[in-house]
């Protein structure tokens, strides 16, 4: 029971958190989801100790690792826009193909690099 | 009360619960749960004569938490904060580069190729997570579905491919095989690359996440810079 509460609870915060966000986001235009400033806002919270662990790992593993679920209602609505694959369908693979395969490569180069100047001078 | 609203909701968890336990038993990349519960729960709607507008309702009592769950992603970034304080520099440096490249690309060659202004929109944010990518491509007039499915097919491409050409490329190093994984096929990439092991799945998962709060804030200086691109 305590920990259904609990778990409620720590929900409870996590609802507050993006609310207050998009809240903030409606109210000063910024061209910025409530999502991504939600989790900008709860890591800095959590690095300076005002909310700890504690307080949200609960709702948070159990909500992240369903997180996928909130993803297929939103899928769902492809079945109106099933035209632009039938239309488009060869420029928007090729759009895709390439705009995967090319930044792979390139972060994966470039972070080797990167670790390997970092242990040359560490 | 109208019965459509919580058939539609039961038939979306059966098709979860349903694809899940699939999932978690054959494990593999390339099974995408999102992909295939959508499917089915399309099927099953158009078998029933049921239109995308009578699920809305629906939906919308389903998604209340997805603001919220998303949010809950700063506790893995949280949990993870000395991997980024130890290789702060190199996995900002590469996740904002990779991030930049995937976006101009893909909004890119969509605008050139003479995609409508609502698809290209769709497609500037498809190398994050989908949370991320629907609420951005929101901001500039994108069709979240659209975007959950441009998502859906980067990380199914970046799963196939990402490994393979990393080995092409010649990137032994497990740290850059984990951040190119993450940056470029969120979700998916991360998977794939925790298949590969723990240091690269840890890797990608940050740079997942990171990934698609640089792609919101690059998304302004590019949906900008696409206005000097010609549409063919």
């Amino acid at each position: 029971m305590t920990q259904t509460l609990k778990l409620l609870a720590q929900m409870v915060l996590l609802v507050i958190i993006y609310h207050a966000c998009d809240w903030f986001v409606t109210a000063t235009g910024l061209p910025i989801p409530a999502t991504v400033l939600g989790v900008a806002l709860l890591f800095l919270l959590l690095l300076s100790g005002i909310v700890r662990l504690a307080h949200v790992e609960l709702a948070a593993d159990l909500l992240l690792k369903h997180l996928v679920f909130f993803f297929v209602p939103v899928a769902v609505g492809l079945m109106d826009w099933g035209g632009v694959f039938a239309e488009h369908g060869v420029i928007l693979l090729a759009a895709i193909l390439v705009s995967t395969a090319v930044p792979v490569v390139v972060v994966g180069l470039a972070a080797q690099r990167a670790q390997r100047a970092q242990k040359i001078q560490g | 009360m109208d019965a459509t609203t919580p058939l539609c909701i039961g038939m979306t968890l059966a098709a979860y619960w349903l694809v899940r336990a699939l999932y978690l038993r054959l494990r593999h990349p390339l099974l995408n749960v999102v992909a295939l519960a959508a499917a089915l729960i399309i099927t099953a709607l158009a078998a029933l004569g049921l239109t995308y507008q009578d699920y809305t309702p629906a939906k919308n009592i389903m998604t209340f938490l997805l603001g919220p769950a998303t949010v809950g992603l700063a506790v893995p970034l949280y949990r993870h904060r000395a991997l980024l304080a130890r290789y702060g520099a190199s996995i900002i440096g590469s996740v904002a580069l990779g991030s930049f490249l995937a976006m101009t690309l893909a909004a890119g060659m969509a605008k050139l190729g003479g995609l409508p202004r609502q698809v290209v929109m769709s497609i500037v944010p498809k190398s994050v997570s989908i949370p991320f990518a629907v609420e951005i491509a929101k901001i500039y007039g994108g069709v979240p579905p659209l975007s959950a499915a441009f998502v859906v097919a980067t990380g199914t491409l970046g799963s196939l491919l990402g490994g393979w050409l990393l080995n092409l490329a010649r990137v032994q190093n497990p740290t850059a095989r984990g951040l190119a994984l993450g940056t470029v096929s969120h979700g998916q990439g991360t998977a794939t690359a925790l298949m590969e092991g723990e240091q690269q799945g840890a890797m990608a998962g940050l740079a997942m996440i990171l990934s698609g709060l640089m792609t919101a804030g690059f998304a302004p200086i590019v949906v900008w810079g696409l206005k000097f691109l010609p549409a063919f």
